[in-house]
């Protein structure tokens, strides 16, 4: 209660201002006391009439005195804080019944908290600014209106450089293999085989990857009409699995100013599956879990885990 | 078509060759497998006439299997190996003055046939001349094509049902380079059988097996 507003108070003076109130008091009611008591009994009336009025002015005087001390010693308490931590509300203290409306400590504790949120709030959206999470180039945070007519530069990329970039990556590897085919309009869609584990299927939009669909190297990737097929599943429930690790990974890596290197990664990424089947989880130990052998790859350090063993 | 591996399981203290299969088929729907119907791998048995006397005859053997219906496999034991159509049967018929069918040597396996995930298992009772001879377990992983690359992995697979009883890698495989492809016709895997009948046939001399 009295945490408030001992700032800028000066307890003493305070006490002593409330001493010189029931100082004057007294006088004032000594005042009216003596003029309800009247004249005192004396020889003469003169001599009852000045005793009186000699009574009477004294009182008077000691009220003056005793009004001037209090004066002064007021200017001496000070002000309480101009600064309430809450203004107005903060009077909201001053008189509380604690127990049964504990507004002033809720409304402090809600305070504070809300400012601890803001501060957080802003720590977080700086660094989350940092980490560019949209997958195209756009320029961040221009609404609709102001953002350029012109598609960003890295969205339309002459087919020759994709190509040119898709061929130097399929030389960095020795046992990937990966061809580029262009079978609706300029997105290239690509048939990456590792070595005779699988073949996945990669769409593209430029150069960022869309899509992909992963199956075993004994799958048919042709449809009938003779040209690739994106849509249809695997038939096995481990490349079913890769699908979506693969799926997953092509979210995870992301620069959208520099699309090759995010492109290299993922194929770094996906080469690391050449030991599908001959690998063993690094953290149970065993081949098989449900049937599947270790499926994940770790993004970072490329080491196989079982999906329910990854962490 | 996958790597298949196809193996002999010795029948259980005490128990018929009926009760051990059972057994199995237990741990499998333990396990978490699906019974997805029955197959059947036989094997008829040919001499071939007119060669050379003094020298033995060279046996073929004219096997079909459940899985690829519609084709017959020729082979000689350790030699080439021929893939034809269903018609092959009659074919052999038509070839009698060269290969005569060796009767009463005709091998069958029979079974049911169970997926899990994505491993084919297949439990069979071996039977020659209607007497059932052993048990026949194969195990195929369909997505891998390597026999090198995953043996590691079936072997933890069959260890999980059939306890101690794992075999070796197969001697089709140790033959081949590492990591060759195993072609789509099921030749390595008839070749297994073939082997697994043999071994079994030539048991049945020191007296009949446990029935």
């Amino acid at each position: 209660m009295a945490d408030v507003v001992t700032v800028g108070v000066n307890l003493d003076a305070f006490s002593h201002a409330i001493s010189g109130i029931q100082a004057l008091r007294s006088s004032v009611s000594r005042v009216f006391e003596s003029l309800k008591d009247g004249m005192k009994n004396r020889e003469t009336l003169e001599g009852r009439e000045k005793q009186f009025i000699t009574e009477f002015q004294d009182n008077l005087q000691a009220v003056n005195r005793d009004l001037n001390e209090l004066e002064r010693l007021s200017g001496l308490v000070g002000r309480p804080s101009e600064s309430h931590p809450l203004h107005n509300s903060g009077l909201l203290s001053l008189d509380p019944v604690q127990d049964k409306t504990p507004l002033y400590s809720q409304l402090l504790q809600a305070y504070k908290w809300s400012n601890k949120l803001q501060y957080h709030a802003g720590l977080a959206s700086s660094l989350l600014n940092q980490q560019s999470l949209k997958r195209s180039a756009n320029q961040m945070g221009a609404s609709a209106k102001r953002r350029p007519k012109v598609q960003p530069s890295t969205l339309v990329l002459p087919p020759q450089y994709v190509d040119d970039v898709i061929s130097r990556i399929g030389r960095m590897f020795p046992d990937m293999t990966i061809e580029l085919f262009r079978p609706n309009g300029t997105s290239a869609v690509l048939l990456v085989t590792l070595g005779k584990v699988l073949k996945a299927i990669v769409v593209m939009r430029s150069l960022f990857i869309d899509r992909t669909v992963v199956r075993g190297f004994n799958e048919n990737v042709y449809n009938e009409d003779g040209k690739l097929d994106i849509w249809t599943k695997s038939q096995y429930q481990v490349f079913q699995k890769v699908t979506d690790h693969a799926t997953t990974a092509l979210l995870h890596y992301q620069l959208p100013q520099m699309p090759d290197v995010v492109v290299r990664s993922f194929m770094t990424w996906l080469r690391s599956y050449i030991k599908l089947f001959q690998s063993s989880c690094q953290r149970c130990g065993r081949f098989l879990q449900d049937g599947l052998p270790p499926t994940w790859r770790d993004f970072r350090t490329l080491e196989a885990f079982h999906d329910t063993c990854r962490m | 078509m996958g790597v298949t591996c196809v193996c002999q399981v010795p029948v259980a203290e005490g128990k018929s060759v009926q009760q051990t299969v059972d057994l199995l088929h237990k741990k499998l729907e333990q396990l978490g497998a699906v019974k997805q119907g029955s197959f059947c791998v036989d094997c008829e048995t040919y001499h071939a006439t007119g060669n050379v006397s003094g020298q033995p005859s060279k046996l073929l053997y004219v096997m079909h299997n459940s899985e690829t219906p519609l084709s017959c496999l020729a082979l000689f034991e350790g030699g080439p190996c021929l893939v034809a159509d269903a018609n092959f049967d009659v074919l052999m018929v038509k070839l009698k003055s060269h290969f005569q069918n060796a009767k009463g040597h005709k091998v069958e396996c029979r079974g049911s046939r169970y997926r899990y995930c994505d491993f084919l298992i297949k439990v069979g009772t071996v039977t020659m001349s209607s007497s059932a001879r052993g048990i026949s377990v194969e195990v195929e992983y369909c997505p891998c094509v390597v026999p090198g690359d995953c043996w590691n992995l079936m072997k933890e697979f069959m260890q999980s049902f059939l306890g101690t009883s794992v075999p070796e890698l197969p001697s089709v495989f140790v033959a081949k380079p590492e990591g060759l492809f195993a072609p789509a016709d099921c030749v390595d895997t008839v070749t297994q059988y073939l082997e697994l009948f043999n071994k079994l046939r030539k048991l049945q001399i020191p007296g009949s097996n446990v029935r």
